[in-house]
């Protein structure tokens, strides 16, 4: 420990967490040498001031997302920490790879699972129970082709780093992985908020992603869409929490954003209703989940989706991005099978680790957790957002009875996991820097070629103590910068 | 473009029109009570009432004919559709729902204007400084048009905002002329000097006016001008051309909708009328046939540009016939 903090690092203590920004010293670790050395140029006060032009930017661009269960209407800006997240060019590299693997692996999986000769089951790598009992597993979507087998055309990866600061994978999204938006425009504020900052390292931009995104969609177009593919981007519509990404995307990709109502399917093939009459489709990007993408297939009652736009998919008029019944392989049950996968498909070992998951149908394993119930963190199978998490630790004994007795009645619907220390960061706090929890979601586009977006969103949990980052849990989130290699 | 954003687009111009013209109208009796003793308090409130087509919500709200009640029926009150406050509301969703086809700008405008509204005691403001609302009202919507004008390409959507603000000009104008006229005819000359220019003021139109036809005051300059002036922008007439200059751009080709051959007919009888001839005869009369008219084009392009597709879909079902 150092005594020399002065400045926003009056007082900064690692508190015995891995610090992305210091060792375990106290000394900034090199990457963060000149970013350490500039705030000392900033007074706090004049953060404060930089962080009042942020948000101005940010209202005034209604950059909000919607709150579930608080009274309707309830738009929040999510919270943008000035000081920005740093990740190397090598360290980068490592993590690259482990994606492009990890993502390549569950696209295989899910092809051989839903047109393939499911390999992976009849050779005992994943149990067929557990993939027909996953609630993301669809059977409507059986035979339906996807070119270049891109049925994860979009994947979040959550990583997590642990107390020695290994990068780890803590769940996959596979569906409708969102943030991308934030990551874009975090950066587009960083540089206007702190310019100097910015303009003194190198770092790789992440401004191309909509014109590669709209490359991945054309790219899975059905062959008979011809040179000139129409991409639409499916939204359920200004009600939706992440509306503001879906018409942010569109707008990056220059497509329509379209509902449900807008689109019609005749004899096969989907169409969108214009000023000037029907228009052909050739791949939509939907935003929606499975269940309510067509009434004839799925939920009846789903207003948001189009009727016959499964059977569209299956005669192949037409390209469904993200595919459906991609959630079998986020399914958090199915993730702990993952590093098995990439053993079995590629011969190598993961590159990136799994945290250490415990299956709680295993009677043997069940039992071991249920033992230490209180030292573990307790997840559904099929949620995302951070919803129905317990972390054993921080919960009350009532909690833990709920959970304990929600474990035994449905063991496949939860896994255990233990406690990951998770990185912190130096994060703004009224007049000062403090360390904070972060992850870390970068966004991989697969499709004729695999690409992952140098950084993705580093999402905080700015309680203090706390470790969920999720937007709808009280997180924010911060630019997250990777490094150009040094020259020469 | 999709039928939906065309839709949006068309009321967002209606709606952020409604808002301007809402703002102006009260701020312009609230302040000729202040200036002008004569005018009979209610009846100009009445007017205001049903210059806006609100004048029988606002009966049903059992609300008086005072200021402070009119206003803010007008400015908030939720039991009227056509307020203030719901205007620039729907403004702002109608243009959320186009968020990508719309300027940073325009977006960023609406939101800011809708939020500041939102943060204001609008009850206080009408009891205490009515003006200084009206006015920040005003000024939002004229950025509004400024911003919309300098930063969205004149494309298709672009066109639709245009024809939705244009037609509700045309028509909030017309139904300032037409209240305020038969008004007139039934009070007797009288008063007529204030009322005239309370009638210009609550078209925007007093000082240019003034420019075109110096110290007169004769009824047939003011109606020749709120109608079929081919310079003032707020005049009956220029928003018609303005709006079927969008309109027959939408259409592009040679062929003409019928939205267009109904706008085409209504804004050539406006523009080669003849004052004199309409004077003598029933102007409340004409003008209520003009105003059925623009509400015959509104519902026109409803069916044709946002409608249309939905029979189209149902009946045509030979695949070669509707992607042809």
């Amino acid at each position: 420990m150092r005594s020399t903090r002065h400045g926003l690092f009056a007082g900064y203590d690692n508190e015995g967490f891995f610090d992305e920004a210091h060792d375990a010293d106290g000394d900034a670790r090199d990457h963060y040498a000149a970013l350490v050395d500039q705030l000392d140029d900033f007074t706090s006060d004049e953060l404060n001031r930089r962080e009042k032009l942020r948000d101005e930017a940010f209202r005034a661009a209604g950059i909000t997302f919607t709150v579930y269960g608080e009274s309707e209407g309830v738009e929040r800006t999510f919270p943008m920490d000035l000081i920005p997240r740093l990740i190397p060019a090598d360290e980068w590299d490592v993590i690259e790879a482990g994606l492009i693997q990890r993502v390549t692996v569950l696209n295989r999986f899910l092809d051989d699972l839903y047109v393939g000769e499911r390999a992976a089951i009849k050779d005992g790598i994943v149990p067929w129970w557990l993939v027909a009992s996953s609630d993301g597993f669809a059977r409507e979507a059986s035979g339906i082709q996807v070119p270049h087998a891109a049925r994860c055309l979009v994947a979040g990866v959550d990583l997590v780093r642990d107390a020695q600061g290994a990068y780890r994978v803590l769940e996959d999204n596979l569906r409708n992985p969102s943030g991308i938006s934030y990551v874009l425009e975090n950066r587009q504020a960083m540089t206007r908020v702190l310019p100097k900052v910015f303009a003194n390292h190198r770092v790789r931009p992440v401004d191309h992603y909509g014109l590669s995104l709209l490359h991945a969609l054309q790219a899975v177009a059905p062959p008979a869409a011809g040179e000139d593919p129409t991409v639409v981007v499916l939204t359920p519509g200004v009600y939706n929490s992440a509306y503001f990404e879906h018409a942010f995307l569109a707008r990056q990709m220059g497509v329509e954003l379209v509902e449900g109502r807008d689109l019609v399917v005749d004899d096969n093939v989907v169409a969108m209703r214009t000023t000037q009459g029907m228009q052909r489709v050739d791949v939509i990007y939907r935003r929606i989940d499975d269940q309510f993408l067509d009434p004839v297939v799925f939920r009846p009652d789903s207003t948001l989706g189009v009727p016959g736009l499964m059977a569209a998919a299956r005669a192949q008029t037409v390209t469904i991005a993200n595919a459906v019944g991609n959630g079998v392989a986020d399914d958090k049950a199915v993730y702990a099978f993952v590093p098995d996968l990439i053993r079995y498909y590629t011969g190598d070992d993961p590159i990136i680790d799994n945290v250490e998951t415990y299956l709680l149908w295993d009677a043997d394993q069940r039992a071991a957790v249920l033992d230490r119930l209180d030292e573990l963190v307790i997840k559904p199978v099929a949620e995302a957002g951070g919803y129905g998490v317990v972390i054993g630790p921080k919960a009350t004994d009532a909690e833990l009875a709920e959970c304990r007795a929600q474990i035994e009645a449905d063991p496949r619907n939860y896994i255990a996991q233990e406690v990951i220390a998770l990185s912190r960061h130096p994060t703004l706090v009224d007049d000062h820097l403090e360390g904070r929890h972060v992850d870390l979601r970068p966004f991989v586009l697969c499709s004729d070629t695999v690409e992952v977006i140098p950084g993705g969103l580093t999402r905080v949990a700015l309680r203090k103590g706390s470790l969920i980052v999720n937007s709808s849990q009280g997180g924010g989130s911060k630019d997250t910068w990777v490094l150009a290699p040094e020259e020469g | 473009m999709l039928a939906r954003h065309a839709e949006s687009l068309f009321w967002a111009g209606r709606y952020i029109e409604r808002a301007e013209s809402t703002a102006r109208m009260l701020d312009v009796t609230y302040h000729s009570h202040l200036e002008a003793m004569t005018i009979n308090e209610s009846s100009s409130w009445h007017d205001l009432l049903k210059i806006l087509n609100v004048d029988l919500a606002f009966s049903e709200a059992e609300r008086s004919l005072r200021a402070d009640e009119v206003s803010e029926f007008l400015v908030f009150d939720p039991d009227n559709p056509g307020t203030i406050r719901s205007s620039v509301s729907s403004a702002r969703d109608n243009l959320r729902a186009v968020r990508e086809l719309i300027s940073t700008e325009l977006w960023e405008s609406i939101n800011r204007f809708h939020l500041r509204l939102s943060a204001r005691n609008l009850r206080d403001d009408v009891a205490g400084e009515p003006h200084e609302l009206y006015a920040m009202v005003r000024h939002e919507c004229q950025a509004l048009a400024g911003v919309s004008s300098e930063t969205m390409p004149r494309d298709e959507g672009w066109n639709f905002l245009t024809l939705g603000w244009m037609l509700e000009r045309s028509l909030m104008t017309l139904r300032l002329l037409s209240v305020r006229y038969s008004q007139l005819v039934a009070a007797g000359a009288a008063g007529g000097f204030h009322h005239w220019v309370s009638t210009l003021k609550s078209a925007s139109g007093s000082e240019a006016f003034r420019r075109r036809y110096k110290a007169s005051m004769d009824p047939a300059d003011v109606v020749a001008f709120l109608l079929m002036s081919s310079l003032f922008p707020r005049s009956v007439l220029f928003g018609l051309q303005q709006a079927e200059k969008a309109l027959t751009w939408i259409e592009g080709g040679a062929t003409r909708s019928r939205p267009q051959r109904l706008l085409g007919r209504l804004r050539a009888d406006v523009e080669y009328l003849d004052v004199a001839e309409l004077l003598s005869g029933d102007l409340t009369v004409y003008l209520g046939m003009i105003e059925s008219d623009i509400r015959q084009v509104s519902d026109a392009i409803e069916v044709t540009y946002f409608r249309a597709s939905d029979e189209f879909a149902m009946h045509v079902l030979d695949p070669a016939v509707v992607w042809g």
